[in-house]
């Protein structure tokens, strides 16, 4: 019967989908579907508004590998929508999925409506300089990136669990070693205030005035995409952007960041955007509640100073 | 040795879209076209393995305006490139890129690796990838920041938000590169010249045998609207640093912004 799929290989962003499938249901009037797969934990799914919960076991645990068990369950279901975790795990998924269905799939959407027999959806473009409403023909997919929905509470109702067995076999991949990637220091996205490395930095050396601010503001240390991925100066994990970490912490304070759009979109949500770079014209600025014009290596230790005293 | 081929987007810069005040549209008048960012590290990575291993890479792209993107692409280490310049790139969606793709391998093809990036630097989809796998019917790979090739099997290591997962293919595969997986390298002046001898061939989307359905996106731009940024904009530009850092520092104690002193 024609309804709302659910899916994601995180447990959490299921619950957070569920809410979304629930918004949908109002305008829709089908059934909302949540998908698990293999060994998924199923605590606090039975027990939400949606209408059925599905387990897809297959011999392969690779949460990838059921990319055509799902296709199947939607192509028997005729199912009208199909909303995926914007895990890297997920997008693949309903990317699969949807070449499978020949279905449109739109990436990342920050909203998903229910409009005149299409899905009505938002989404960034151009690194986040943009904001793009899109319609989707039925069968429509979206994935849709975590924390963008409350997680759905419980209800009184349990819902059956019903298995179905997937053919999930791999003939030409097998999956070697998963390792947990150590991250140094804490979680960005959690950090109430962060100061932001930029090329306007010159040398690695200077890191430690950078590090003198931060401890001055009580933040962590994040940085640009180049920073991180171009001169290695900081893990991956601390670089901010559209393809980054997605933070907004009380105050962001960029030193010699001049505020490219894919930099921006990933900050620009902070409560208070600080900004210090030589360029008048840099972007920054135009993203900035405050900002000093200037060499950074005269102003910061002057900043410093200012703040400890 | 295996032969390898890159799938690329021709881009406009970000860079030089301005978001126009009035009713927020887009001003692409002053901008160029570019290889999509991340694709520059998908040859990059191509022509790295190829160094390593022989063989040969191939350049596919479906845009419009593409032969200007030829002496970039082949300077960069790629041996052919193929087109498919159309109008109806314009409004495709990622359902139509990867059934032309698609469509377009199994005609050149076929190939031992599909490179692609994660996604373009304009729409950022992600889709390429592993759709194009879906529909040739081979192993699809995302998120990779790492290559190993050894005879017809390849190893390679994704990486997935809290960790890191190594997959091993045998035979063909179709695999989405990280921009992390390498440094792109500036091609030589000697490369540059080469390019220009370089071939290049234009597949006509007329001989793909697809249906008009399969060249109907399915996803529609209904608007496309600049991002909004509503700051203070205060912007200290005193000569005199010391000035301006004070006036700085009161304007954070006002936000509630300094460190509270235990």
């Amino acid at each position: 019967m024609p309804g709302i799929l659910i899916y994601s290989d995180n447990i959490t962003l299921t619950k957070q989908l569920i809410t979304a499938g629930l918004l949908l249901k109002e305008k829709m009037n089908q059934p909302v579907y949540v998908i698990l797969t293999g060994e998924q934990d199923l605590t606090g799914i039975a027990n939400t508004a949606a209408d059925e919960v599905f387990v897809l076991k297959g011999s392969n645990p690779w949460p990838e590998s059921y990319a055509d068990a799902i296709a199947n369950f939607a192509s028997t279901e005729q199912i009208s929508a199909g909303l995926f975790g914007g895990t890297p795990r997920g997008k693949d998924i309903a990317a699969k999925v949807a070449a499978k269905l020949g279905a449109g799939l739109v990436t990342e959407a920050q909203s998903v409506e229910f409009d005149d027999g299409c899905l009505l959806t938002t989404r960034l473009l151009y690194g986040g300089l943009a904001v793009a409403t899109e319609e989707v023909k039925l069968p429509a997919l979206a994935t849709i990136a975590p924390k963008t929905f409350e997680e759905a509470g419980s209800s009184d109702k349990q819902t059956e669990v019903i298995t179905i067995e997937a053919a999930n076999e791999l003939n030409q991949i097998t999956i070697g070693e998963t390792c947990p990637v150590v991250r140094e220091g804490v979680e960005l996205s959690a950090a109430n205030r962060i100061v932001s490395v930029g090329r306007g930095v010159g040398k690695k050396e200077d890191l430690s005035m950078i590090g003198e601010l931060a401890q001055a503001f009580d933040a962590e240390i994040g940085c640009t995409r180049g920073i991180a991925e171009d001169y290695h100066w900081l893990p991956v994990e601390r670089y901010i952007g559209i393809s980054g970490q997605k933070v907004k912490p009380d105050m962001y304070f960029g030193v010699g960041v001049s505020g490219q759009v894919q930099h921006l979109a990933g900050m620009r949500e902070s409560k208070v955007i600080v900004a210090i770079d030589m360029n008048e014209n840099a972007p920054i600025f135009e993203a900035a509640d405050y900002g000093i014009v200037g060499d950074l290596y005269e102003v910061v230790p002057l900043l410093i100073e200012a703040l400890k005293s | 040795m295996p032969r390898i081929l890159v799938c690329y987007k021709w881009v406009l810069d970000e860079q030089d879209i301005k978001i126009v005040s009035l009713g927020l549209s887009l001003d692409v008048s002053r901008a160029k076209y570019k290889i999509s960012d991340y694709d520059k590290n998908a040859i990059e990575e191509a022509v790295r393995i190829v160094e390593k291993n022989g063989g040969s890479v191939e350049a596919i792209s479906f845009g419009t305006s593409l032969k200007q993107s030829f002496k970039d692409v082949l300077s960069r280490g790629v041996d052919k490139v193929y087109a498919i310049d159309s109008s109806i790139a314009e409004n495709a969606d990622a359902y139509v890129t990867a059934n032309v793709l698609a469509a377009a391998i199994r005609k050149i093809g076929p190939y031992d690796l599909i490179l692609c990036a994660d996604g373009s630097s304009d729409v950022y989809n992600q889709q390429i990838g592993s759709r194009l796998s879906a529909l040739l019917g081979l192993p699809g790979i995302t998120s990779v920041s790492q290559i190993n090739c050894e005879g017809d099997r390849i190893s390679a290591t994704r990486k997935l938000g809290d960790c890191t997962e190594v997959v091993h293919i045998k035979g063909q595969a179709v695999i989405s590169v990280l921009p992390e997986i390498n440094s792109v390298r500036i091609p030589t002046m000697k490369q540059v010249l080469a390019a220009a001898k370089k071939p290049s061939e234009e597949i006509k989307i007329d001989a793909l045998g697809l249906s008009d359905a399969e060249l109907l996106p399915k996803v529609t731009k209904v608007s496309v609207k600049g991002f909004v940024m509503n700051r203070k904009n205060i912007v200290f530009k005193d000569a005199n640093q010391k000035d301006n850092v004070s006036k700085l520092v009161a304007s954070l104690a006002k936000e509630g912004l300094l460190k509270e002193r235990g």
